[in-house]
């Protein structure tokens, strides 16, 4: 979908942000671009549009190399959003989210259709919104703005630049979620640059790890946490990679890797579904006065009760 | 009612009644007797100072907003603090003095006057063109680019359209302080209303004096006032709405 | 250009004491201007609706072109027996800088930081002690600014005023044109370019003393 091949950029005054990257991303993947500040996310996602020429290398767009596509047609193809939103203060919010499909002379039914399936697709009443300007919003309402404009007219591929970043961290985790959902129905193909590793975990199918321009590892978040390629990644990744790992592993994985054990009737405990987190698991493993915990079995009846030693076993299974 | 709010309005009421009583005495001292009594004369002379006013800004306007916007492209752009510092120092220079150089450019005569109310005018609305096109965010010109506009959609469509409000301020200071100066113009024999103005100075005569002084005062305000409503069309209503807004915090 | 040199080497005693009278009108105008127009700002900023009147009415007289302004003023000036020369100039002046002043000042005082604000009535300070201790000091800058405003703006309007006698470096211009000495009309043009030029630059450089130094 996405195929970046040795690509640089050295920037006019010298500054070399991206240094020979490699990357293949497939159709509706979701693959976050995460590393340290001035690392170069930001660059390698323009390069993408063409909002930053290449120095050397080639990137390709769905089997066509961007150097052969029209620029401004193919940017009306992909979904671009950036951090300070850029909404357009002289614009109502429909005429905002509507831009693209402006520009691409769609008619007025199929706008009005779109518009009002975008910001239910937000979780934004259309008709409340639609006259307001954008100075009229919270800022957590002007980034799902930012998101639904460029989701406007369907791209297959959407680039966005820290788009929760400017927002506090109860409203990111729910705009996180919010997004997650969207993109289970809508499958893009997503590039998302951030420099907050819980968030990349929390919505990243791989992540690509950036370090001075060189690419340190591209993998699934949980190999990231539990197999770091080098020193750089280990500790990017941090001390408590561990316990970030857990999160990204449900009770049934932990069913499929260990046999546990059949529970005895009669039971005073928590009971944990497929689902679950196993960082909720622990969490409740060490509670001061914890309960005993179970697990639901696909068969019937119930698996427990665990213990954090099941825990370790699991996690010394999964990093071997 | 609070004691503040009686000073306002005590306040308000004494400025219209200078106003009234002004326009009741020289009535009824029949100051404005020129007026009156050659209307041809005051008809040709309103006519060439509107003709110098728009002559000379609308040659201003149609170089100065260009010019705003050249400078303003990537292109262009190591060349805008040269005009910008032409354009500050420029405007420290008083109107007599760029009257008087512009005749001794062109001698005595209208177009001399064209000329420096020309040269004058065009500083403050090259200045606004350019503060203003420079204030865009540029996070929205970047999300316009990324979503596919061309730079002339961009500067149609984002720019210009937030730039809007510097851009009429300038034109509106521009325009305002032109048809002031235009009352000089009769000093390098460019004619208007100033002519009567400098005969009453020169006959200490207050008929003359009144008949030119009201009537240019008239016009400034009333262009002035013009400009103030116009800017409700011409500045798109969210920007409008968020300058008040953050006005008022 | 030689012609222009001799003229100068001349006149230059005229040039000067002409320079010195627009400088005294200046003085005399300003002094008077500011004494009027920063108690005036600071007084506004406790009655927000007299500030929207006197505002609007500065503006309003801002855009009331000089000459005219002076036109207007001989008359009703002539009824004290003073229709003409410095009286009238020095009124117009004041009149003049009235909005630059006022309006930089009511900003000043109303912008300044509400914490800083809210710290010196912590401090327990009077109103008036934290007029002179806190605001007046971090308003300066913008004070400063409308003064400036102010002074090259009547430097401009000064030369116009020696059209009804009030002396200055206008009057070149005015008797340069009279006796069709255009010598003296670029000599008078000159000056008060230099002069507003350099009145511009000083006020500016005063200004930044008063800017706090983050600004600088
Ligand atoms: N227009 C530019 N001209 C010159 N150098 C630039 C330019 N843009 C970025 N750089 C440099 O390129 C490097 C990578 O910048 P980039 O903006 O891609 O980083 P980033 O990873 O997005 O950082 P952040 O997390 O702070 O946004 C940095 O060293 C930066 O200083
Ligand atoms: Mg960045």
């Amino acid at each position: 979908m996405i195929e970046f091949t040795n690509v640089s950029k050295t920037y006019p005054g010298g500054v070399k942000a991206i240094d020979d990257i490699s990357l293949s991303i497939g159709h509706g993947e979701f693959v976050v671009l995460l590393g340290p500040s001035g690392c170069g996310k930001t660059t390698l996602l323009r390069m993408v549009n063409q909002l930053e020429e290449l120095t050397e290398g080639e990137i390709a767009v769905e089997g066509s190399s961007i150097h052969d596509l029209n620029k401004i047609d193919m940017r009306r193809n992909i979904g671009y959003v950036i951090q300070s939103n850029g909404l357009f203060p002289n614009m109502t919010i429909e005429d905002n989210v509507m831009v693209v499909p402006a520009m691409l002379g769609w008619s007025k039914e199929k706008k009005k259709e779109r518009f009002e399936y975008l910001m239910n697709l937000i979780g934004m009443p259309p008709e409340t919104y639609r006259k307001n300007f954008p100075h009229e919003l919270s800022g957590g309402q002007q980034q799902r703005i930012g998101v639904a404009r460029a989701l406007a007219a369907d791209p297959p591929v959407m680039l966005m630049d820290e788009p929760f970043g400017a927002l506090d961290p109860i409203i990111r985790a729910r705009i996180q979620e919010e997004f997650l959902d969207i993109q289970r129905t809508l499958k893009k193909t997503i590039l998302f640059v951030s420099h907050d590793i819980d968030e990349a975990i929390k919505l990243a199918d791989r992540i690509v790890l950036l370090k001075d321009g060189k690419l340190q590892q591209f993998d699934r978040p949980e190999e990231l946490l539990n197999r770091p390629a080098n020193e750089f990644v280990s500790e990017f990744v941090g001390e408590d990679s561990v316990l970030k790992s857990l999160s990204l592993y449900q009770v049934q994985d932990m069913k499929a890797k260990l046999t546990l054990p059949e529970a005895s009737d009669g039971l005073d405990g928590t009971v944990f579904k497929h689902g679950d987190s196993l960082r909720y698991v622990l969490s409740h493993l060490l509670h001061p006065t914890p309960k005993p915990v179970y697990f639901e079995r696909q068969e019937g009846g119930l698996a427990g009760p665990i213990s954090v030693a099941h825990i370790e076993a699991f996690v010394r299974e999964m990093t071997a | 009612m609070n004691s503040k709010a009686v000073i306002a309005w005590i306040v308000k009421i004494a400025f219209w009644v200078v106003i009234i009583a002004f326009f009741w005495w020289t009535i009824s001292n029949n100051m404005y007797a020129q007026i009156l009594e050659n209307p041809e004369q005051f008809a040709g002379l309103l006519g060439r100072h509107l003709q110098i006013v728009l002559i000379s800004s609308s040659l201003a306007l149609l170089t100065a907003v260009p010019a705003g916007i050249l400078l303003t492209r990537p292109k262009f752009k190591k060349y805008e603090w040269i005009f910008v510092n032409t354009a500050n120092l420029g405007q420290t220079i008083p109107s007599i003095a760029i009257l008087a150089l512009a005749m001794g450019f062109l001698g005595i005569g209208i177009q001399a006057a064209i000329l420096a109310l020309y040269v004058y005018s065009l500083l403050p609305i090259l200045q606004n063109t350019i503060a203003g096109l420079k204030s865009v965010d540029p996070a929205a010109k970047d999300a316009a680019a990324g979503m596919g506009m061309t730079p002339t959609q961009i500067l149609f469509k984002i720019e210009l359209p937030m730039a809007a409000s510097s851009m009429i301020a300038g034109i509106r200071t521009a325009i305002v302080l032109n048809i002031g100066t235009t009352a000089l113009a009769y000093l390098i024999g460019g004619g208007g209303l100033g002519v009567w103005i400098f005969t009453g100075i020169q006959l200490f005569d207050n008929t003359y004096l009144i008949s030119g002084a009201v009537p240019v005062t008239i016009l400034a305000i009333t262009v002035d006032q013009l400009f103030r409503v116009m800017q409700l069309f011409l500045v798109p209503k969210g920007i409008r709405k968020a300058q008040k807004a953050a006005a008022a915090t | 250009m030689g012609d222009f040199l001799s003229y100068l080497g001349r006149n230059y005693a005229d040039i000067f004491s002409y320079t010195i009278e627009h400088i005294q009108l200046l003085g005399v105008s300003l002094t008077l201007a500011i004494l009027i127009g920063v108690p005036l700002g600071i007084y506004l900023t406790t009655n927000e609706q007299l500030a929207a009147t006197v505002l609007q009415a500065a503006s309003i007289i801002l855009t009331i072109p000089s000459i005219a302004l002076f036109g207007v003023m001989i008359p009703i000036l002539s009824l004290v027996g003073q229709g003409i020369g410095f009286l009238p100039a020095v009124i117009a002046l004041i009149l003049y800088s009235q909005l630059p002043i006022i309006r930089n000042t009511y900003t000043a005082i109303n912008n300044v930081d509400p914490n800083i604000r809210d710290a010196a009535n912590g401090l327990g300070m009077t109103t008036m002690q934290r007029l002179l201790k806190v605001e007046i000091p971090n308003g300066m800058p913008l004070i400063m600014a409308g003064i400036r405003t102010a002074t090259v703006l009547s430097i401009g309007i000064g030369a116009i005023a020696a059209f009804i006698g009030s002396g200055g470096l206008g009057v070149l211009i005015d008797m340069g044109i009279s006796r069709g000495n255009q010598n003296m009309i670029i000599a008078g043009a000159l000056a008060i370019s230099i002069l507003a030029i350099a009145a511009d630059f000083g006020l500016k450089k005063i200004q930044m003393k008063f800017s706090p130094k983050e600004i600088q």
